[in-house]
């Protein structure tokens, strides 16, 4: 019988992942096929809009104006992690999620407590993100009808209402058409994207008819702490740069490639955030960001006056939210998948449907859990679990790296960070700052999860995982 | 020739491989077995799907293999797994990849019945729970003929001859009891049928006349009506044997090459006890073409 400490730190061989995903490891790499440029825009796409529709309502009022400033240093800090991240990835040689690299490098305890961050990661954020989608859909009903769903049943009990309906129903459709098996092409996505950059894009013309300087007088109200506290739900916006990192297999040269895709895309996307920030905190003064919903549509409205440009943005905010919805949810159950047939978690989570070939039962629970999230807890609450989910995951992934350069020097990486040790201590120096500033009750929360994880761990994970079966 | 299969990675539906090696003895053509999964999705390079992805392609492989072991050996057959959005979409890119002249599928369902509403090729459908021999062919091929489709008749006595098979064809008078609270009697329409059948009687015999003219002509013609209150009976009503295909002509007319099947034919298909070949209006008028001119 192995000890705790063995069992924690057992690392699944490469060999078994590359067996289970069919990579072939023989051939040595996949093919380099990815130019830089088609990398970064994979990287604006994955990580551009949703956040940015959200997170205005919640981080104006804690930093002032000077909000544009913890838009860059949440970026800077998802850019720095998006990079320790690819080194760490680059050192497994099949695909998967941070929970299947975390799970090759850093042994089987670890790989539980990033998943318990990826549950945090994909699945809050669902939530978060329907919560978003159910305000501007409102919105949108509004301008369109002059019809709103009543507020007991489209908000959370602590926004004043009983339940958020609307938010339920998109989660139910998502996982319903998941279930069927439905996915979206690459044109439909690229169209996503495209909807997602023109409404905004919408939103910093039309805006900046409303500029107003006297909005701009007290520039940091708050301070310091309140640009860093900001930038902790902020953060929620850059979720998705890490799609970028996994690609170090693919893309030419990922040596130069890798960063400079990272930081390309990292650029395109904060210029764009910080252009609708700074057009948002010059139209309105700053008491009225507080419990606005569905805000950029809000804003567009009172700048203008009249309806048409509100509509569009909440139209397109509509759609796309819809599209990221469909696809968090998916990502979910299928890591969801992974942890199941490694034994972490029950079997049950790895079932298919034999027509289909989804999952069909880890796909119902994970709906069914989502849906309450996001029917009963209020935005700001979801967007900071999300966050701080996101944080921990890349701080541990960054402590990792440094760890790994010492344990195992020898390990083969595709892509090495440039600049150590500073990146990956930046890193790690930048997710605590903003861990550690954001609310009491969502550390508190991650805390308790983190613990239910372990113990989840310690009762379940280490006697069924397939790894500690098969070896003794 | 190629004649694509369609299997599911589920592995069921035997039936689909029993009609594939039926058709493939009778024709010669040689098949292309094809599991479709989902195409990776969505368009990122990352891949938190990877492990749920090489289970799937797992599954299908090993569909596959159950596919190899089942297929007579004397069959020459490709075995292949295709990505893509969706099952009748993913067999349709096979099918024009492989420059496909028939389509094989299971019993009417959701992918069955997308596809013959969108392939361009002759769709051939196994009924639920078929078997047949391991060295089964085609000896009677049944047009389904409502007056007017001769086309469809030629083509399929062009087949019938080439497989050597017999040409039989076959109408069906579906007559529903008019409700008694109609007051006009529960036979009111008796007689109206009775018409209709004459007719068709008479338009059949000149169809088979002109078939009997073919330069290639089937091993023995005839015609039959079924009659029944239900497609079901209907289709019950004449004597099938094994070796027996039902072919059914779509019904479009319009300018798009695409089987396009009416609600009768689509209640045909449904209750066919034999396996039943949906052929496009388009093709039908090809090989009824190429059949009429002098080889």
């Amino acid at each position: 019988m192995a000890s705790l400490g063995e069992q924690f730190l057992r690392r699944k061989p490469v060999g078994v992942m590359a067996e289970e995903t069919g990579a072939d490891t023989e051939g040595g790499e996949l093919k380099r096929t990815i130019t830089l440029f088609q990398l970064s825009l994979f990287g604006i796409g994955a990580t551009i809009g949703t956040g940015i529709f959200i997170v205005l309502t919640e981080a104006v009022p804690i930093a002032g104006p000077a909000v544009v400033f913890s838009f860059v240093f949440a970026g800077a800090v998802a850019g720095l992690t998006a990079i320790c991240y690819a080194e760490l990835a680059s050192a497994v040689p099949v695909s998967g999620s941070s929970y299947s690299y975390a799970y090759a490098t850093m042994g089987e305890g670890i790989a539980m407590i990033v998943a318990a961050c990826l549950l945090l990661e994909y699945g809050v954020s669902a939530a978060a993100v329907a919560v978003g989608w159910s305000q501007y859909l409102n919105e949108l009903l509004d301008n369109l009808f002059g019809f709103t769903i009543p507020e007991s049943i489209s908000n959370a009990p602590e926004a004043d209402g009983v339940i958020n309906l609307p938010a339920i129903v998109l989660i139910v459709l998502c996982a319903t058409l998941l279930m069927r098996g439905a996915s979206e092409s690459a044109k439909v996505n690229a169209v996503m994207v495209l909807i997602k950059i023109g409404v905004l894009v919408l939103f910093i013309a039309v805006g900046l008819t409303g500029w107003s300087s006297d909005n701009l007088s007290d520039f940091t109200p708050f301070g310091v702490n309140g640009i860093t506290s900001a930038a902790g739900i902020i953060f929620f916006s850059y979720i998705g740069l890490d799609a970028v990192s996994t690609a170090g297999e693919e893309v030419h040269n990922p040596r130069r490639n890798l960063p400079l895709a990272i930081i390309t895309a990292l650029v395109v996307v904060t210029s764009i955030y910080l252009l609708v920030a700074l057009v948002a905190v010059a139209a309105q003064p700053l008491a009225d960001f507080e419990g606005q919903e569905a805000g950029l549509s809000a804003i567009l409205e009172s700048v203008t006056g009249s309806s048409w440009p509100a509509s569009v943005l909440a139209a397109g905010a509509v759609i796309s939210i819809f599209s990221v919805t469909l696809v968090v949810i998916y990502g979910q159950t299928r890591i969801l998948f992974a942890m199941a047939r490694d034994g972490m978690i029950p079997p049950f989570f790895h079932r298919l449907n034999p027509r289909t070939l989804t999952p069909v039962p880890a796909t119902i629970v994970v709906a069914i859990l989502i849906s309450l999230l996001a029917g009963l807890l209020p935005i700001n609450f979801l967007a900071e679990m999300t966050s701080i989910g996101t944080l921990v995951a890349f701080l541990i992934v960054s402590i990792g790296v440094m760890v790994l350069r010492r344990t195992a020097p020898d390990l083969p990486r595709g892509f090495r960070v440039p600049l150590y040790p500073i990146v990956p201590l930046a890193s790690i120096a930048g997710c605590i700052w903003i861990i550690q500033d954001l609310r009491a009750v969502t550390i508190y929360v991650f805390f308790g999860w983190s613990a239910v994880a372990l113990v989840w761990y310690f009762f379940y994970g280490r006697h069924h995982s397939l790894l500690g079966r098969s070896s003794s | 020739m190629t004649l694509v299969v369609g299997f599911a990675p589920d592995g069921r539906g035997r039936g689909v491989l029993h009609l594939s090696a039926m058709l493939a003895r009778s024709t010669g053509d040689d098949l292309v077995v094809c599991a479709v999964i989902p195409a990776p999705w969505p368009p990122s390079p990352a891949r938190v799907d990877a492990e749920w992805r090489a289970e799937v392609e797992h599954l299908a492989n090993d569909a596959l293999d159950r596919a190899r072991e089942r297929l007579p050996e004397d069959i020459p057959a490709r075995y292949l797994i295709h990505h893509a959005r969706s099952t009748p979409a993913g067999l349709l890119e096979v099918a024009e990849e492989h420059e496909a002249n028939v389509l094989v599928t299971g019993p009417m369902g959701s992918t069955t019945g997308r596809l013959l509403h969108t392939s361009p090729v002759p769709v051939a459908i196994s009924p639920r729970g078929f078997r047949c021999p391991p060295d089964a062919r085609v000896t009677r091929v049944t047009a389904a003929y409502a007056g007017a489709d001769d086309d469809l008749v030629v083509a399929a006595a062009a087949v019938a001859a080439r497989v050597g098979a017999s040409l039989r064809i076959g109408s069906f008078a579906v007559r529903a009891r008019p409700p008694y609270t109609s007051g006009v009697g529960r036979t009111a329409d008796d007689a109206m049928l009775a018409d209709w059948v004459r007719e068709i009687e008479s338009a059949a015999r000149s169809t088979l006349d002109t078939v009997g003219h073919l330069p290639d002509v089937p091993r023995a013609l005839e015609a039959v009506v079924g009659h029944g209150e239900s497609w079901e009976e209907a289709l019950e009503d004449v004597e099938w044997h094994d070796g027996d295909v039902l072919v059914v002509g779509s019904s479009s007319a319009g300018p798009v090459a695409r089987v396009f099947l009416g609600s009768r034919a689509s209640k045909i298909v449904r209750h066919s006890p034999v396996p039943a070949v949906v052929v496009p209006r388009g093709v039908a008028v090809e090989l009824a073409e190429e059949a009429a001119a002098p080889a």
